[in-house]
């Protein structure tokens, strides 16, 4: 054993290493590159697999509770599902207003 | 190549479980992540390392630098530095997975040997795009010397594992609960059915990562104290699916429901430093009393030192005085040079000042002891002017403070009531707004600057007041100087005066340390059949099975369908199996059969179900060596019952 070595080496080990470009690929990479190999149509590959979008319309529920929410506040955008919700959501700071919104995945039209 | 132990490595996004594949079970499990410290915290642990005079085997066995799996002790303190090899379920760091390897080929007591000289059984990701399953070919031949490989896909070695018991079944779709992903898989007369295997990209990770962030949300007080551990243990203890989601939320929606099944969970709570806070004001006062009694102390034995001092010192220079009133001038001289004064006039100078210095000290200690600031605060506390009754001062303080109290009410309301439009007073604003614009616009159009008047009176300037959106700022900034004068005071003089900041404080402190762990218990784990929970437009598990199910024939769809076999990690979840009865009873036609089985390793099988295969005789076929990755190209590989399809990348 080298004690010498930054790197502990281990003796099961070969001097290897990837050519530079491969040793991350981010799967968008990936993915692009099957795309460009133009494969046929009906060859499944890890990316045609995708679930397909939901075609079911997605039921509402209160941001904050969970539960199924009739309303909407127009001002923050949250759902909620009744007076006392809503009565909390007036002084919520607007980080977790903002916090709520992302995690449903609601991203306004302004931007 | 025959005789030589296997070594089965089942290589999950969340777990990763390393065996032999004649043991029974694996004999390395952790969790597929690793982390570098800092530089700094190196450069500690080594000076440690050389104080205590750890062996030099010892370092190497678990290098400083990178800890990988069940070598990281706190995995809460690292969390924010976790690294993974993996990007949802597929590789895509090799450096990552170079480590991961190191790891595991060291605990599994290959230091010292030259090469990895077993044959690997290595589980992949369904698909797994040519590019990622070539470089781990490269890896393990080039890197470690591995003489054959054989790659399967982890839900397929589970259902060779479920077959195992019952007689083999040549039909099944199963539906594989991951840590990134989760899989609706149709298998007909034993072969994958790979075009039409469909992938929901939802899986334990986003249930707990839901959880972790409702729950910081929820309770932003406690923000450092939820932890993705804590969350993580809530989800496989606590949660479970709802057979019928709305129906449960319809029943948490009563309070009464709520109280009864609520769970509350106490968070760690320091009791010490709440004893601090639960001491009554007049404990501190006493505390703080102490103290400046103490400090008190101090600076009158530190007076008193000085003055010892400064009468020794006197008395030395009224002697060297007497030395030379007696006209010992020559022992004079040198006494004065010894203590390097220069002249006669300077020791005269000195004796005046530590004589004043004396006298001053002694002035202050006969004088009487400083009021304490208590007291002065009392004195600047107001009294209730002449000839007022101390009962009437104050209850004219408290009707003057409900009436402040009730003016910041109704501008909180009118604030309210601006924001919004359609209101009365949003609709009066506007008004004088627009009437405003008008007489501008009027003039304008003389061409000339008549003066309309505004602003000769000061009071016309109110109606900035009246537009004003948050018109709190001067008036109301003022009333609350106000509000807080009359508050002190009343705290002052009236016993049972209760400004409705307390009452917080007299709840129990570790009360304020609990989670309430309601709805939430069916809620994040809903978000496998409700995947716009989290804002994925991905279709949910029930929808998914439906799709998948429409890709074939009625007959096959009825094959598939009368054995539904449940694996992986979230397969777990209690009511799983009752919830996918009632949806599957739902989109089948009426009457018609089917059957759900569930994995009774939801975790382990597949691990164990590569190692059946692993045992089996003509298991010699599913290998491939190294000669053919190099005579076939790098991303070959041999297909076999529980492997992906081989598809050759084209070549132009």
């Amino acid at each position: 054993m080298e004690a010498n070595s930054t790197k502990p080496k281990r003796s099961f080990k070969r001097p290897f290493a990837f050519p530079k470009n491969c040793v991350y690929r981010p799967l968008r990479q990936i993915s692009n590159m099957e795309r460009n190999l133009k494969l046929p149509a009906e060859r499944p590959t890890y990316f045609t697999l995708n679930a397909p979008p939901s075609l079911v319309p997605a039921k509402k529920y209160s941001d904050i509770s969970g539960l199924p929410a009739p309303y909407a506040d127009p001002h923050t955008k949250l759902r909620f599902a009744n007076a006392d919700e809503y009565a909390s959501m007036q002084h919520m700071p607007s980080d977790i207003i903002n916090g709520y919104l992302t995690v449903r995945g609601y991203t306004s039209a302004v931007g | 190549m025959v005789g030589k132990r296997i070594l089965v490595i089942d290589n999950g996004s969340y777990e990763c479980r390393v065996g032999w594949s004649d043991s029974k079970e694996p004999e390395l499990r952790f969790r597929n992540v690793l982390t570098k410290p800092r530089k700094d915290r190196k450069k500690e642990a080594s000076q440690q390392g050389s104080a205590e005079g750890s062996s030099a085997a010892a370092a190497v066995e678990t290098p400083a630098e990178i800890q990988v799996g069940n070598d990281i002790t706190n995995i809460e303190a690292v969390r924010a530095h976790l690294k993974s090899p993996f990007e949802r379920n597929v590789i895509t760091n090799w450096n990552h997975q170079e480590q991961i390897f190191d790891y595991i080929f060291t605990k599994m007591g290959f230091e010292g040997q030259e090469r990895i000289d077993h044959p690997i059984v290595l589980t992949e990701a369904l698909a797994n795009p040519n590019f990622c399953r070539q470089q781990m070919s490269e890896l393990l031949f080039e890197c470690y010397g591995v003489p054959a490989l054989s790659y399967g896909i982890d839900a397929l070695y589970s259902w060779e594992h479920h077959q195992q018991k019952q007689k083999k079944i040549a039909d099944a779709l199963i539906l594989s609960f991951g840590y990134s992903t989760t899989h609706v898989i149709p298998v007909l007369n034993g072969k994958l059915q790979l075009e039409h295997v469909r992938r929901l990209n939802v899986g334990g990770y986003h249930i707990i990562t839901y959880l972790f962030r409702l729950m910081q949300m929820k309770y932003p007080v406690h923000l450092n104290a939820i932890t993705i551990s804590r969350m993580e243990k809530l989800v496989h203890e606590h949660c479970h699916i709802a057979v019928d989601y709305k129906e449960e939320l319809v029943k948490w929606a009563q309070m009464d429901y709520y109280d009864e099944h609520i769970m509350k969970i106490q968070l760690p709570y320091n009791a010490v430093t709440a004893t601090n806070a639960l001491l009554t004001a007049e404990q501190k006062q006493e505390k703080r009393r102490e103290l400046a009694h103490r400090l008190l102390e101090i600076k009158n034995r530190r007076e008193r030192e000085k003055l010892r001092e400064d009468e020794q010192q006197l008395f030395v220079y009224n002697k060297l005085r007497q030395l030379y009133e007696q006209k010992k001038l020559d022992k004079f001289e040198r006494a004065l040079q010894q203590q390097q004064i220069g002249t006669l006039e300077d020791l005269d100078s000195l004796i005046a000042t530590i004589n004043l210095r004396i006298k001053r000290a002694h002035d202050r200690a006969q004088s009487a002891p400083r009021p304490s600031k208590q007291q002065e605060k009392l004195d600047k506390m107001p009294k209730p002017p002449e000839g007022v009754s101390q009962a009437d001062w104050l209850a004219e303080l408290h009707s003057k403070r409900e009436q402040l109290l009730g003016r910041k009410q109704a501008r909180q309301q009118q604030r309210s009531e601006m924001a919004k439009r359609h209101t009365h007073a949003a609709q009066e604003r506007m008004r004088i707004i627009s009437s405003l614009a008008k007489s501008e616009k009027r003039r304008k159009a003389n061409g000339e600057e008549e003066d309309d008047g505004f602003g000769m009176n000061d009071n016309d300037w109110d109606v900035y007041k009246r537009i004003n959106r948050y018109n709190d700022d001067s008036d109301s900034d003022a009333d609350n100087e106000q509000l807080l004068e009359f508050e002190k005071i009343l705290n002052h003089y009236d016993a049972n005066f209760d400004d409705g900041n307390s009452n917080a404080q007299a709840q129990s402190a570790a009360e304020n340390y609990q989670l309430h762990f309601g709805v939430e218990d069916i809620r994040v784990p809903e978000i496998l059949f409700q995947p716009s929970m989290i804002g994925c437009s991905e279709a949910g598990l029930a929808e998914l099975i439906a799709f998948v199910l429409k890709l074939f024939p009625a007959g096959e769809q009825q094959r598939l369908v009368d054995h539904v076999y449940l694996t992986g990690g979230c397969a777990q979840f209690r009511g799983l199996k009752e919830r996918l009865t009632k949806e599957l009873l739902e989109m089948r036609p009426f009457q018609s059969t089917f059957a759900i089985y569930e994995s009774d390793e939801p975790t382990l099988s597949a691990w164990l179900g590569a190692c059946m295969l692993a045992r089996e005789p003509n298991f010699g076929k599913t290998l491939f060596t190294r000669q053919d990755h190099q005579e076939h190209g790098s991303e070959f590989f041999r297909e076999h019952r529980a492997s992906n399809l081989f598809y050759p990348t084209p070549k132009d």
